[in-house]
């Protein structure tokens, strides 16, 4: 009880002590604020930069896809009979005759086959619309997600 | 603190305090009213995502061994970006000159104003990547150039954008253009594989919504490309069928040709050739390249009067009805009355007595029409139906016809028509039919359907189609026999279509053609059908040439055909001679 009157009159004694009590309060505050806000910032300054990357990431690929489709068709042209049969008659090549094949028994040889041209198993990927809603809300969502049900739930107890 | 400069902070405070509930205030006025807040949502909605087309890339097309017969290339639609257009007058002389645009459409186009209905405008679509790279290559020269005058716009192709896109393209050109039909620009398949998996190989155009928010990048859905698909068709067969059957049409002065191989015990189509061909990267030539009602497939597509080679039918289905056997013998008067028509041979001689293999062997019209009558009308139908005439064969291919079997029953059937029908005339067929149902007597009597398709590729998997067995009409023992006789034949006659070191079975055909005044004298079908080797048989050849001017008998025109594929086969399919083959099983 001493304690609190000493208190009581130091106060009243400097009454600028009370002023520096609230500015110090305020600017605990805009600290606070500041610190959330840089926080809130940098996550979705973050998340907007990895977005973009994506999007980057996303066209290259649509372009690699387009540059492979090429690739493959200029291949099977190169490669096509119309193609290689002048040259490989410019290479001295002939058409072998029925009569010029010796046909030899090779143990264990296996002749072509059907071919597999299914691509091979894909990586397991995750898909966003399987992403925890962890990963992609923003800070904003999760405080509406955390403290409105809170405050729902308090309405709802109190009578 | 004096009196000025509390004045003078009251009056700050005040001014930023107005501001401030002006602010506040304005936020809440367009907040709150409904068509405020409709316009800016509406804003808000332009900027906020793009709707995209997204059409998956085309399955790829392969032969039977993996090798590529349709597949995509990239190619550009060019436009301009109205609010970026610095110098129309460039944008269009570049354009007139690498792609041979109008310079005043172009000019026009790109001079227009923005506005919310004119933001961009294509100019030119499906531009190669040459094009492209060659205005690329302008735009960087323009851009670099100095040399401006005073009050003028510099030269500049800035709004000028490219789009890529995929587009069909065929490496082989012309090769088994009849069976892969072709791609329009607006992603439609025409004929053949193309039109008949169009929507699987196309896969499934979505519109995409794409947020331009780059936090909701990874919400955009995964389209899946269309199906891929491996044919049966052998593309080095393919070739070699290709130009012998060019190289026939040519020497003998045909009006078209066919010529269809299939392995007669799994129905799978190694080559199908016609004529003519498409380029198919230049499909708009079709009305030049198909003038009239000619068929983009005669093999599927164009029914006609086979001759002498359906005689193998009806021989066929008498053996196997108990109706005749090899040895009946039947005495050739050189006539015969069937319906009230009287049937001649095609030298209009008597042949005499004749056993079955000689009919065969001689290709006797009186012979066979009598067989038939033996046979009996509802049997020789019933057996004709057996043998997938008058029916789709089902072949994985857009534009097959039925062909035409009148049938006891039908208005314009008589009597007669038992006669002509047993040496194949009065009856229409294509030769994918005839190769069907002569597949039956190469392959132990069962009925094998043909198919074009070896396996699909779809998301991921591979799905191998299976060999489907449709019908027995004849007996194995039947088959077995029918097959010696017609080698027999072949050998015993000396025939063209012969090839040394392999015992192959085959039937000429002359067929006249039907005409609206009757049958032509001049013209004739010539066919060939065969197979081999005898005891294992790989390959089926129907050859058909249509009205040759060399000759025109089947024997003459179209069994040296026979013999010049099947000499190619055999090295292609890795057949050995026959006495090496059974030299190799005797060892192992």
């Amino acid at each position: 009880m001493e304690r609190v009157r000493n208190l009581t009159q130091a106060y009243s004694q400097t009454p600028w002590r009370k002023q520096l009590k609230l500015i110090v309060l305020f600017l605990l505050c805009v600290v606070f604020i500041a610190l959330i806000a840089g926080i809130y910032l940098d996550v979705t300054a973050r998340a907007a930069t990895i977005g973009r990357e994506i999007l980057i990431m996303r066209t290259e690929i649509e372009a690699l896809e387009l540059t492979n489709a090429d690739l493959t068709s200029q291949l099977a042209v190169l490669n096509s009979a119309t193609a290689m049969r002048p040259r490989a008659l410019d290479l001295g090549f002939v058409p072998v005759e029925k009569d010029e094949i010796m046909y030899v028994v090779v143990l264990g040889y296996v002749p072509p086959q059907k071919p597999d041209l299914a691509p091979p198993p894909a990586p397991t990927r995750v898909i966003a619309a399987s992403l925890p809603a962890d990963y992609k809300q923003s800070l904003i969502d999760w405080f509406r997600e955390q403290i409105i049900p809170t405050i729902s739930d308090a309405l709802e107890v109190s009578p | 603190m004096n009196t000025e400069s509390t004045w003078r902070y009251t009056f700050l405070a005040t001014l930023y305090s107005l501001m401030a509930i002006f602010i506040i205030g304005q936020l809440v006025r367009i907040q709150t009213n409904p068509e405020q807040v409709e316009h800016f949502l509406g804003q808000a909605k332009i900027y906020e995502a793009d709707l995209r087309p997204i059409q998956p890339a085309r399955g790829l097309l392969y032969d039977r061994w993996g090798r590529l017969l349709a597949g995509n290339i990239t190619v550009y639609e060019v436009g301009v970006e109205l609010a970026q257009v610095r110098n129309p007058h460039s944008i269009a002389l570049t354009l007139n000159v690498v792609l041979g645009l109008d310079y005043a459409q172009v000019l026009d186009a790109a001079s227009q104003e923005v506005s919310p209905e004119a933001v961009y405008v294509v100019l030119a679509d499906y531009v190669s990547q040459e094009k492209i790279e060659l205005l690329e290559r302008y735009s960087t020269e323009l851009e670099n150039s100095t040399s401006r005058k005073k009050g003028e716009e510099p030269p500049s192709l800035q709004g000028l954008i490219y789009k890529p896109h995929l587009q069909r393209s065929y490496p082989e050109k012309r090769l088994a253009s009849n069976v892969l039909g072709f791609v329009n620009r607006e992603g439609l398949g025409y004929y053949g594989v193309e039109a008949k998996f169009n929507e699987l190989i196309a896969g499934k155009t979505m519109e995409v919504w794409m947020p331009r928010d780059p936090n909701l990048a990874l919400e955009l859905p995964e389209i899946p490309v269309g199906a891929s698909i491996i044919l049966t068709i052998d593309r080095a067969i393919q070739a070699e069928i290709e130009a012998i059957l060019d190289a026939a049409v040519e020497a003998n002065g045909a009006d078209s040709g066919t010529i269809v191989v299939a392995n007669p015990q799994t129905g799978e189509i190694l080559a199908m050739a016609t004529t003519p061909r498409l380029d198919l990267n230049e499909y708009w030539q079709y009305a030049e390249v198909f003038k009239g009602s000619t068929p983009f497939n005669r093999a599927i597509s164009q029914a006609y009067e086979p001759g002498s080679v359906y005689k193998v039918l009806t021989m066929a289905a008498a053996l196997d009805a108990g109706a005749v056997t090899p040895e009946t013998i039947f005495l050739d008067v050189g006539v015969i009355e069937v319906g009230g028509i009287y049937i001649y041979n095609w030298n209009s001689a008597a042949w005499g007595p004749q056993d079955m293999q000689g009919c065969l062997q001689h290709s006797l019209n009186v012979c066979l029409a009598w067989v038939a009558t033996q046979l009996g009308t509802k049997n020789f139908y019933d057996y004709m139906r057996a043998f997938g005439i008058g029916r789709l064969t089902g072949v994985d291919l857009s534009g097959e016809v039925t062909g035409r079997l009148k049938i006891p029953g039908d208005t314009d059937w008589y009597e007669a028509d038992l006669g002509t029908n047993s040496f194949g005339q009065g009856v229409a067929v294509t030769p994918l039919q005839m190769v069907m149902a002569v597949s039956a007597i190469a392959n132990e009597g069962k009925l094998v359907a043909p198919r074009i398709v070896r396996s699909f590729i779809d998301k991921g998997n591979q799905y191998d189609t299976e060999t489907r067995i449709v019908g027995m009409p004849i007996k194995p023992e039947t088959a077995r026999t029918l097959s010696e006789i017609l080698a027999r034949s072949l050998e015993e006659e000396a025939s063209t279509a012969l090839v040394e070191g392999y015992r192959v079975a085959g039937k000429t055909g002359t067929a006249e053609i039907p005409t609206p005044y009757g049958y032509s004298l001049s013209a004739t079908n010539a066919s060939f059908v065969g197979w081999g080797p005898m005891d294992d048989p790989r390959f089926l050849v129907y050859i058909w040439l249509e009205k040759p001017t060399s000759s025109p008998w089947g024997s003459v025109v179209a069994a040296p055909v026979f013999h010049d594929i099947v000499e190619r086969l055999v090295v292609l399919m890795d057949i050995p001679p026959d006495d090496v083959r059974r030299e190799i099983l005797a060892s192992h």
